[in-house]
């Protein structure tokens, strides 16, 4: 009798903590981010020559292609939870050309709970951003050359816009690895040959740098934000969470950005994507419907 | 027997059991006839190249099937017929030492334009096959032949070997003529047999030989290449070219035509490059996708051996690749269908100087690949299965 007391108290010991530890494994639930373009609170209506941004230029969007990675969830403790549990896989390519690359699933079940915002990096961080991570496309089709940093586009908005002569030309708002030049020196070319062949000028007084000079230093554009939004993940229940992109913050905020100050091409000149990523950081929010 | 014999006896014959369910399983991939056991062909990925390939599920690549694929290939009787004048190929227009294309100057089709047996001539120039196992979004100029077409008879290689071989303006040939005739050749059934299980001849087993076959055309061995894995450095003209080329600044050919991150050195993909003010080509990507900003689009194809692509553009308007560079430095022409990434529209191109246009074009000669070009693998067999 003392023994099957004993071998009651072993057991009892053994299956309470199993049962503690069986309630804890299911309390998990689904989320994924709807990612979604919009223009002053409407869904992008790309190839329409419909809208105006901050500087008056009235232009159109034809694609718009970029990465979002390091998505992170916050809960209410602060604790974060990468939406991937392999840190490298916690890059994402959307395009809205290609409907499925709107919806970001979490890719394992995220612990029930209360949360209070999502963290985000715009592109790639300067560790993600090495060439070659993506060999297939769609992705390896945004690599950024190497002469200009290497890695990848973080975002190619194309479009067309009307510019001060009335004409419509077309925009690369081609953000990625910005860089620095050395203005008195020359790499493959002689100054002059530049001058034969003029600069680009984009508007009274403005001149690009000379572009083929050796580059003295890269930029990492990219930056991350932490947005707010309460919300509660729960077995059963699985929750979406939209990310809208705003499009026509990229063009003001930090600065208003004038598609005829900066012209079609942008990747060589850091300080127009100096601005847009500025006044890209007010260009995300977050939408429940719950 | 005891209980604990018979237990015994039972669960062994029920795990030999499991083990003979197990390898019966294990059945070769076409399993027609008994011992048919192709062998599996690797393609083995180079330097930053794509891992996915676009193979068919229906048509593994088989040692055996691309060994019937370059016969069938360039024997001339795949156009059903065997008289001399009669005869027509694949390798009628898309000869290896040309990049597999017809070159500009090909003794029979002037000027690189092409024509049937019936003296039809081909409504778009030749593409080149290269790299095409690489090609996940759809094949000829305008992109007609895809994957994921409505049409289920045009959407593969195999497609394009039917097509060929039927259209009015190539082959102008009887599927069931050129199966008939292959089957009466000597030795040509023992090579189905041994890449399909059958000895009787299909077309469409015609279609995957030869699909297999145009699969294994990989070029990765020009001195782009060398330079890329780090083995030879370029010259200060091919550099220059190389940032002409990928600069925005510059002449901004990578955005269509790849670069360090896209060694294919195309997106495989569809662009309006300024050529034309008025789109009256009833074949361009309009005439697939049905979408007005898609007139006057087509393919941004490879450049690797663009230097004997001549004559350039789908309609072969240039000869030369100096056409085709003054054309994009100072010749665009406006339209509301042109791509947004050519930027430089309203100065006309890209506005090259002639030393700059030089260094482009040595860039552009290290995309010549002499590996491929000679490749012994895709050329002609010395002899037929037919002949002694």
């Amino acid at each position: 009798m003392k023994n099957l007391f004993w071998i009651g108290v072993i057991l009892s010991m053994l299956v309470i903590p199993g049962c503690k530890k069986t309630e804890e494994a299911t309390a998990f639930g689904d989320f994924s981010l709807k990612v979604k373009h919009e223009v002053e609170g409407e869904a992008l209506k790309t190839d329409a020559l419909i809208y105006t941004n901050a500087a008056g230029n009235r232009y159109m969007v034809t694609e718009i292609q970029w990465f979002i990675s390091d998505i992170q969830l916050i809960k209410e403790d602060g604790e974060a939870l990468g939406i991937t549990q392999n840190v490298d896989e916690n890059i994402f390519y959307i395009d809205t050309d290609i409907e499925e690359t709107h919806t970001i699933n979490s890719s394992y079940p995220i612990p029930s709970g209360n949360y209070s915002g999502i963290h985000f990096t715009f592109g790639l961080d300067k560790e993600a951003n090495k060439s070659h991570r993506f060999v297939n496309p769609p992705e390896s089709f945004m690599f950024w050359p190497e002469y200009l940093g290497g890695g990848y586009h973080y975002m190619k908005l194309n479009g067309k816009w009307i510019n001060e002569t009335g004409a419509i030309e077309p925009f690369n708002f081609h953000l990625g690895i910005g860089q620095e030049y050395d203005e008195g020196g020359k790499s493959g070319y002689d100054l002059f040959e530049f001058g034969d062949r003029g600069h680009y000028q984009h508007c009274d007084g403005y001149m690009p740098p000379q572009k083929l000079n050796s580059v003295t230093a890269f930029i990492h554009n990219n930056f991350s934000l932490k947005l707010p939004l309460n919300f509660t993940i729960k077995t059963g229940e699985p929750v979406e969470i939209d990310l809208i992109m705003n499009i026509e913050k990229w063009f003001y905020g930090y600065k208003v950005y004038d598609h005829d100050v900066w012209g079609g091409a942008i990747m060589q000149q850091q300080e127009a994507m100096d601005i847009a990523c500025r006044n890209g950081v007010e260009a995300f929010s977050l939408r429940s419907e719950k | 027997m005891s209980a604990k014999s018979f237990i015994l006896k039972t669960l062994l014959a029920f795990t030999i059991s499991l083990f003979l369910t197990g390898c019966s399983n294990d059945k070769p991939a076409f399993p027609d006839e008994p011992g048919y056991k192709p062998t599996p062909y690797e393609i083995e990925i180079p330097y930053a190249f794509p891992t996915k390939l676009n193979i068919p599920n229906d048509n593994p690549m088989t040692e055996e099937g691309v060994a019937l694929g370059r016969f069938l290939f360039y024997d001339g009787r795949l156009s059903g017929r065997t008289h001399p004048d009669s005869l027509m190929s694949c390798s009628t227009c898309h000869i290896q030492e040309n990049n597999f294309e017809p070159g500009i100057d090909h003794p029979v089709f002037e000027g690189g334009f092409v024509h049937g047996l019936t003296g039809q001539q081909t409504h778009h120039v030749v593409l080149p096959l290269v790299n095409l196992v690489w090609n996940h979004s759809g094949y000829g100029w305008n992109g007609g032949i895809y994957k994921n077409n409505d049409n289920p008879n045009f959407r593969t290689i195999e497609d394009f070997v039917r097509i060929a071989v039927m259209a009015s303006d190539e082959m102008d040939g009887d599927t069931n003529q050129v199966k008939a005739l292959f089957q009466s050749l000597d030795g040509y059934p023992e090579l189905f047999y041994k890449a399909f299980g059958s000895q009787q001849i299909t077309f469409n087993n015609i279609e995957k030989a030869i699909a297999q076959f145009v699969r294994t055309f990989v070029s990765a061995e020009a001195k782009i290449d060398r330079y890329l894995r780090g083995e030879e450095q370029l010259s200060q003209p091919e550099l220059n070219g190389f940032i002409l080329f990928t600069t925005e600044e510059g002449a901004d050919c990578f955005h269509c035509h790849g670069g360090f991150g896209n060694p294919l050195f195309t997106t495989h993909l569809f662009y309006n490059n300024g050529k034309d003010t008025v789109f009256d080509d009833l074949a361009d990507r309009f005439a697939i996708t049905g979408d007005i900003m898609d007139k006057g689009v087509y393919k941004a194809p490879t450049l690797r051996n663009i230097s004997l692509g001549g004559p350039y553009m789908h309609d072969g308007r240039f000869e030369t690749l100096d056409e085709v560079i003054d054309f994009y430095s100072h010749h665009l022409q406006v339209s509301e269908q042109v791509d947004p990434l050519m930027h430089h529209l309203l100065r006309g191109g890209v506005q090259l100087t002639p030393n700059e246009k030089a260094d482009l074009k040595a860039f552009i000669s290290t995309l010549h690949d002499e590996n491929f070009l000679k490749n012994p693998a895709y050329s002609k067999p010395k002899k037929f299965p037919d002949e002694p």
